[in-house]
């Protein structure tokens, strides 16, 4: 997987304290973005599955979950999904970024993107719009943005949304 | 026949030849002579030499003086030369102490001295820096063992608080339930036992700052829900009988539910208020040395009655609420006591205050935590352990009963670790052996100084030992010695820069390797071991204390920048690393630094605590900064604090990260107030001395990208 790297402990990307995944490559390219040196498909750098979960084992004890951030995760969906599952394995749980709207991710043609949602506890969705932006806001950085709770979602097939 | 002489200050007065022959015949007195006529005859050959040096030129001071030792030596009276010369020797001293005092003095009336953060500008300020600086001045040259003074100024050990030396002691875990049930004392008059909340809360201010006016020290409450809550109870009866004995005057029906539903709740909105005075009064009343406020703390969390659970809440939303316009308020040091099967789980019956403080220490950075189930904590659990904000732990007592109130830390004094690391040039046997001499050295300095503090007299310490605060002054009259009361204070040895002394001694610090770790470990442990040892020897509460270090933080480095040059890793930054901190600057993670600080609380008994550095408020996460605390617990840690910027526009009152000098909500310019943390207590930056503003902008987020 291309990744752009890792943030062991972080108390800004989800619910707990979480290993994040910051994935290399991504097509929205938002104006004001936190994370342009992510947008480079050729940047960043490899890692395989198995590093990353070895490292995501290492910190184990300390973590609530794991959160798939970048760039765009769903870029490289099927293998975000084996790190999802291999979490979820071993008790933690799975936040996912995107920067399409779930309604875009019904629709989109890519590899692996229901299987990615079905592997995800939430989903925090949608562009950075810089005219939405709300610095009061958590996990998240414009209003557009929606952090949906999966399970929920799928359940009653109607969005339910944690924020 | 010399009519001028030019005075050291270069004024030029007139001559008098008489005043040689008093010196003289003074230093022939001295060692024996009685005949003045012997001297009046040696004045002439002074007086003969001077003409024939200086041939009706004018000449100085010095010149006569230089003249009447070759004098004195040529004609034989070699005694009486030695006495003068030596008479000469110690004068030049006195001059030379007096003019680096007066250079003191006049840099402090150019500006305040940043060594403690708390301190304010003002002509109070100034006066009494002026005074502390003499009072050191005076200690360490006549007070102090000369060797225990040298070792000071040359900077292998650190006597903290040394204006104070032959004044009074450090600190005091205050009995508030005792002042507030029996009334105290300040001086003017008697102060009955308040009847209400405000008046409990505002008599607890004017405790802290009398006492405070008897100790340089931190001043502090141990159970201060527990010892408000009969206030909260009388003041729940009063209003119940004022609103029932209304009701019936106006013939109204007395409906007892709604009755009690809305007593209730004004005696609550009563205590909010009364913590709120608290508040405000604990960050306004320039009282301590230096006209600072008094360094106040206060230990709640633990009272399960609905009194003591009322004064927890409301003294942490006042906190959150602010000052006036919802600044930080940086006293009073709140710490919440974390015990299991009170206020740690779910089910515990004040876990709603532990949420409730998780989410003010978001706004607030405190209240700090302090872990009542940690090893060396637990077996002390039914009378709780109380700390001080900077983070002082007094508890076991060789002299008496092992509880926190009413007893408090004596002196402090610290070795330069990394010095210890520097001299010992790699070899850890030479290391061993530095080290037990500073640790002989500080132990010797401790109790010189304990000497001079036990002959004080209960009169000198009018509302400490006056009021009869301090642990067995029940007692004591007003001539007797303090010595049965203070034998239950803590003297304690202190350190910083342990991580600098392990890269000294193997090339990394204890963040970087396992070796350093275990080689950390083994040092403090066996600081600890000798605190033990003289505690049973000279049966005091000798105690190691991880040093808080504000002043000091920058001394010891400059001492041995001088001394040993520039070593990368030592001492090529402006201060050494707290205690047993990893490097602030050193890239590691929260839950890393938490399981590698942790083994060293239980060996500090004399204080210890642990931060992490976050990017911003975990407001939004209080999980997570839940996961943190429980991280820290579960490292067997004492008391601990987590930080984060904490900038405040104190036009508009928005709380929250400004990284420009402009208020992201009201554009208002140049109103940022930058609060963090200094040594356990809060500041505002522009208030932190060159050494913590050089430590904190170097300050590493614990939760980085890799």
């Amino acid at each position: 997987m291309r990744v752009a790297g890792f943030v062991e402990e972080s108390i800004v990307d989800g619910p707990g304290v979480r290993f994040v995944v910051f994935a290399q490559g991504c097509p929205h390219q938002c104006p004001g973005c936190h994370n342009p040196l992510t947008w480079d498909l050729e940047g960043g750098k490899d890692a395989t599955i198995k590093e990353i979960i070895r490292m995501i084992k290492k910190k184990r004890k300390n973590i609530r979950g794991i959160t798939l951030s970048g760039g765009e995760p769903f870029l490289q969906a099927p293998e975000m999904v084996l790190l999802a599952q291999k979490a979820r394995e071993i008790g933690l749980d799975v936040v996912t970024y995107t920067g399409y709207t779930y309604e875009e991710l019904q629709q989109l043609d890519l590899p692996g993107v229901q299987e990615l949602l079905d592997a995800s506890d939430i989903l925090v969705d949608g562009p950075f719009l810089i005219e939405q932006r709300d610095i009061s806001l958590s996990f998240r950085g414009s209003i557009n943005q929606r952090v949906i709770d999966l399970a929920g979602t799928k359940a009653t097939g109607k969005l339910v949304l944690i924020a | 026949m010399f009519t001028q002489i030019r005075k050291r200050d270069d004024r030029i007065v007139p001559f008098n030849e008489t005043q040689i022959t008093d010196a003289i015949f003074k230093a022939a007195k001295a060692v024996g002579g009685e005949d003045r006529q012997t001297a009046m005859e040696l004045t002439l050959d002074v007086l003969n030499l001077l003409k024939q040096n200086f041939q009706g030129k004018v000449f100085s001071v010095e010149d006569v003086q230089d003249a009447v030792e070759k004098v004195l030596i040529e004609k034989g009276h070699a005694k009486t030369a030695k006495a003068y010369i030596l008479y000469r020797e110690k004068r030049s001293r006195v001059r030379e102490a007096r003019s680096e005092l007066m250079d003191a003095v006049a840099e402090i009336l150019r500006e305040t001295s940043r060594d403690n953060a708390n301190v304010g500008n003002s002509p109070s300020a100034k006066v009494l820096q002026i005074s502390e600086v003499a009072s050191k001045n005076y200690y360490l040259k006549r007070a102090i063992p000369e060797d225990e003074a040298k070792a000071h100024t040359e900077g292998d050990i650190y006597i903290h608080d040394l204006s104070w030396y032959g004044k009074t002691m450090t600190c005091l875990q205050i009995p508030l339930d005792r002042l507030l049930k029996e009334g105290f004392s300040n001086g003017h008059g008697y102060i009955r036992p308040p009847k209400g909340i405000k008046t409990a809360a505002a008599l607890a201010a004017i405790i802290l700052q009398s006492n405070q006016n008897d100790m340089h020290g931190g001043q502090s409450f141990a159970y201060f829900d527990r010892d408000m809550a009969p206030f909260v109870e009388m003041e729940y009866r009063r209003k119940a009988k004022e609103l029932r004995e209304t009701l019936e005057k106006m013939g109204l029906p007395v409906d007892e539910d709604k009755m009690m539903a809305i007593v209730k709740d004004r005696t609550e909105e009563e205590v909010f208020q009364a913590m709120e005075g608290l508040t405000y009064n604990l960050n306004t009343m320039h009282s301590r040395a230096g006209a600072q406020v008094p360094f106040s703390s206060i230990n709640f969390g633990t009272d399960t009655t609905w009194g003591g659970r009322m004064v927890s809440k409301a003294l942490l939303l006042a906190f959150e609420k602010g000052l006036g316009k919802g600044e930080c308020p940086i006293f009073p040091n709140l710490i919440f006591k974390i015990k299991q099967d009170i206020n740690f789980e779910p089910e515990d019956p004040n876990y709603d205050l532990f949420q409730l403080s998780l989410r003010v220490a978001c706004k607030r950075l405190q209240p700090n935590y302090s872990f009542q189930d940690a090893s060396f904590n637990a077996p002390y659990r039914d009378v709780e352990v109380a700390y001080m904000g900077c983070r002082t732990r007094v508890i076991a007592n060789i002299n008496g009963e092992a509880v926190s109130n009413g007893r408090g830390n004596l002196s402090f004094t610290s070795i330069n670790l990394p010095r210890l690391g520097i001299r010992a040039n790699g070899d850890l046997t030479s290391f061993w052996q530095y080290l037990d001499e500073a640790i002989n050295l500080t132990i010797k300095q401790l109790v010189s100084r304990y000497d001079v503090q036990k002959r004080f007299k209960v009169r000198d310490f009018p509302f400490l030992m006056g009021q009869k605060l301090y642990m067995d002054s029940e007692d004591l009259n007003s001539t007797d010695t303090v010595e049965k009361a203070i034998c239950h204070g803590t003297l304690s040895m202190g350190f910083i820069g342990l991580a600098e002394c392990l890269v000294a001694l193997t090339g990394k610090h204890h963040g970087q390797s396992q070796e350093a770790q275990s080689l950390g470990l083994a040092i403090v442990s066996y600081i600890r071991r000798r605190c033990d040892e003289a505690t049973k020897k000279y049966k005091l509460n000798f105690t190691l204390l991880a040093t808080p270090a504000e002043g000091l933080s920058g001394k010891f480095t400059q001492y041995d920048v001088e001394r040993f040059g520039v070593i990368p890793g030592i001492t090529d930054k402006d201060w050494y690393t707290n205690s047993f901190h990893i490097p602030v600057e050193y890239d590691i993670t929260a839950m890393d630094k938490i399981a590698l600080e942790g083994p060293y609380h239980k060996y500090c008994n004399a204080g210890h605590i642990s931060y992490i550095e976050l990017p911003s408020a975990p407001d939004h996460n209080l999980e997570a900064f839940e996961s943190i605390i429980r991280a820290m617990s579960e490292a067997d840690m004492g008391y601990s604090a987590v930080n984060f910027p904490v900038d405040v526009c104190r036009e508009c009152g928005f709380n929250g990260i400004i990284e420009t000098d402009t208020c992201p909500k009201c554009n208002t310019t140049g109103r940022i107030s930058r609060v963090r943390r200094i040594t356990g207590y809060l500041s505002t930056l522009e208030m932190f001395n060159e050494s913590k503003l050089a430590e904190e902008k170097n300050r590493r987020i614990h939760m980085r990208l890799q």
